[in-house]
């Protein structure tokens, strides 16, 4: 009898002293970041390599003792790339997982249907280079880690440059899809504005693959300027179709919004074919590029990408993975806390320091200036990866705080 | 007598599983269970509306992502024109559904085979070029679309999305069974199994296989309805995406196409192991786990799950006697 009472003195005492631990263990229990990310299908290859920028912010903040004193943990499941496989998933994260912090996937499409949710609960999310998501919803605990700024200032960036080199028409091609469609608009309208006359406007289904019939329509149309919103396959087919027809002594300036020509893979297999083009890009390997931690980054991510088989370069999105998490890291710091409401306060009105450069939101969560650079690819051998390691195969044009050179004009000289 | 109890049966157990899934609506808080719930259901109403054409017909339809776009769509369109509530938009759909089912029909339907089958992947990329040009409904670059405000009794928008999944599952499949049962079905079946000598026995094959094509273009279209307010987003290359087709197809094939139970079980079968592996796996293994599912059902299943639960029971059957 006694014996059973002071088990029962024992067992009270023990779950008094496990209630009243319970908060501080769950206190010290890891981060949770969760995540949903393309792993397979169309954007497969970017979102493994932004993942893997994610994964080296993960072990670099641990290794300095993790998030306010406890490990970051990722949780990350892959959505196929699909639109479709993401609310569930995030559904997941929040309702199951219970993540302290969610970041978006890579991607407009994925990342699209998770925004009026997060909006419904009042969630921070980071976004991952998705363009104009916000659009709509109108969050204001939306941050994207892309490059971009205002919709229009990447089109806005390539047209003033066009307009310097003396550029007084443009023509528009674009393919028939979500980003490439948004693009065409914005650069058409930045166009009316500035008075530059649109002399040639096409849209192509997403699958073409022949496309010298445009080039010789471009070529006939004697624009000044070229602005083309491609994916990957179709910006390799335009420059074969350009290489072997030519697009004619008119164009000063040829690229703005090809998709592609960022990515290891594309880059090392077009070599030559790229001269002269000038293309949006992220980040580069220029000197103007260099901020606190960006080298010991690239060391780190490019001896990964071997082994996870992913874009061996990594220009374009690992370094704003890392940078996603950099900015997280610095909000809980200041405001010693995980609390959605304040660290959106604090991402709203400060300056974030990262690898890609200081980071400014405005006030619709994109950056409030746009960081998108404008470069032209110069003096690009054939089949030489090795050689976009280094600096002065794309030189920035533009923005002007990062320029590296200036723009060689017309575009088939610049190709030679 | 046995027809009666049958039919009661049936019914009830339809009755017992909205009363589940209302129930489970009211009190259940995670929300994930409907999020991945309303899933499984939308797949169970799509390999069902699949059946009535592909399994008793047996005219195998690559066109489901067709018609489960042109029902997103619709929605979006609707709501963006005259912001209908949710069953106006079900119901339009489902109209336009079966208009098209019964036009896509009459110009597909003298083909066989496997020409029928290369007809109606056609009808997908038709359709999504159309969509891709129309810029109301948001064009290439797709659109984003905001709940109303959900419904009492329900707390949240998923949960009553997850009701009315509930309450199309039960229309599907007693639309099926009724197809299956009823004279409609017989003829379906003698089509299957020799159109022309059906033909020569006085069934009158067009008009049966246009009545199915319209069935199942209705609950299709329907079926994809709810989609644009369960992701609150709709673009041409996810609505119309192939996944649809393939994913309905192959539910129907392995649950067994000669009966309504068939793809229901397939359905449930194989889009929970997708919600499963997804949130689990979650790699390249995923593609690989259903393919060789697919593989094992064709090759040790030819007739599914309902081949071989008879062919069990048949073994069961010899072994006692």
């Amino acid at each position: 009898m006694g014996s059973g009472r002071i088990h029962r003195r024992t067992a009270v005492a023990g779950a008094l002293a496990a209630g009243l631990a319970l908060p501080v263990r769950a206190q010290q229990g890891p981060v949770k970041i969760g995540m949903s990310m393309p792993l397979t299908g169309g954007l497969a290859a970017g979102g493994k390599s932004a993942l893997v920028g994610i994964e080296v912010w993960r072990d670099d903040v641990n290794e300095k003792g993790g998030l306010l004193g406890r490990k970051v943990e990722l949780i990350v499941y892959d959505d196929k790339s699909s639109a479709a496989e993401t609310p569930a998933i995030y559904s997941k994260l929040l309702d199951v997982d219970k993540v302290d912090l969610l970041f978006a996937p890579y991607a407009t499409v994925p990342t699209a249907p998770i925004m009026p949710m997060v909006k419904q609960r009042d969630l921070l999310l980071m976004g991952n280079f998705s363009f104009q998501v916000n659009r709509t919803v109108k969050h204001d605990k939306w941050f994207n880690n892309a490059p971009w700024g205002p919709a229009d200032s990447w089109a806005r960036g390539f047209i003033d440059l066009g307009m310097k080199a003396g550029a007084k028409t443009i023509a528009l091609i674009g393919a028939d899809q979500e980003f490439a469609q948004n693009l065409m608009k914005i650069a058409k309208d930045v166009a009316t504005e500035k008075g530059v006359k649109v002399v040639y406007e096409q849209s192509y289904p997403p699958a073409t693959a022949e496309f010298s019939a445009m080039v010789r329509a471009i070529r006939a149309a004697r624009a000044d300027m070229v602005f083309v919103c491609s994916y990957p396959p179709d910006s390799v087919g335009l420059l074969r179709a350009i290489n072997e027809i030519g697009i004619g002594d008119s164009v000063r300036l040829f690229g703005g919004g090809m998709v592609g020509l960022q990515f290891s893979s594309v880059m090392e297999s077009m070599g030559s074919l790229l001269n002269g083009v000038v293309n949006y890009n992220s980040w580069l390997p220029e000197k103007s590029m260099e901020f606190a931690g960006t080298k010991d980054f690239f060391v780190k991510y490019q001896k990964r990408a071997g082994e996870a088989k992913v874009d061996p370069l990594g220009y374009y999105l690992a370094p704003f993975g890392y940078a996603m998490g950099q900015m997280v890291e610095q909000a809980a710091n200041a405001t010693k806390s995980l609390d959605h409401k304040k660290l959106a306060d604090f991402l709203r009105s400060n300056e974030m320091m990262t690898i890609v450069g200081p980071i400014v939101f405005g006030p619709d969560g994109e950056r409030k200036e746009s960081a998108t650079l404008m470069a032209q690819f110069r003096g690009v051998v054939d089949k030489n990866i090795e050689q976009f390691r280094n600096p002065g195969k794309q030189i920035i044009l533009f923005p002007e705080k990062w320029k590296t050179g200036e723009l060689v004009q017309p575009f088939e000289k610049a190709r030679k | 007598m046995g027809g009666v109890g049958r039919h009661l049966g049936f019914w009830i157990g339809a009755a017992a599983f909205v009363a589940l899934a209302f129930a489970m609506a009211l009190t259940v808080r995670n929300e994930y269970a409907f999020f991945a719930g309303f899933v499984v259901l939308q797949f169970i109403v799509l390999a069902t509306a699949w059946n009535i054409l592909g399994g008793y017909a047996g005219y195998v339809n690559f066109g489901t992502s067709a018609f489960f776009g042109i029902g997103v769509y619709t929605a979006v369109f609707l709501l963006k024109a005259v912001a209908a509530p949710l069953w106006i938009q079900i119901g339009v759909a489902a109209l336009v559904g079966a208009a098209l089912g019964l036009g896509v029909g009459l110009l597909t339907l003298r083909l066989r085979g496997i020409f029928f089958s290369i007809a109606t992947v056609a009808i997908t990329i038709i359709a999504e070029t159309l969509i891709t040009n129309w810029k109301f409904v948001g064009g290439a670059t797709g659109v984003q679309l905001l709940r109303p405000p959900v419904t009492e009794p329900f707390d949240s928008y998923i949960k009553m999305l997850f009701v009315i999944a509930a309450v199309m599952v039960v229309i599907a499949v007693a639309l099926a069974r009724y197809v299956q049962n009823s004279g409609l079905g017989r003829g379906l079946r003698a089509i299957r199994d020799d159109e022309i000598a059906a033909e020569c026995s006085g069934v009158p094959t067009l008009n049966l296989k246009l009545v199915a094509c319209a069935l199942s273009g209705a609950l299709m279209c329907a079926a994809g309805a709810p989609s644009a307010m369960y992701l609150q987003f709709a673009d041409p290359v996810s609505a119309f995406n192939l996944n649809y087709s393939v994913s309905a197809l192959a539910m129907s094939l392995i649950g067994g196409t000669s009966h309504w139970i068939g793809p229901v079980l397939g359905a449930i079968l194989l889009a929970t192991t997708q919600q499963l592996l997804t949130v689990t796996i979650s790699s390249e293994v995923n593609v690989l786990v259903l393919g060789v599912m697919l593989v094992l059902f064709v090759v040790a299943a030819p007739e599914g799950i309902i081949g071989l639960a008879r062919r069990l029971w048949r073994w069961a059957r010899r072994r006692t006697s």
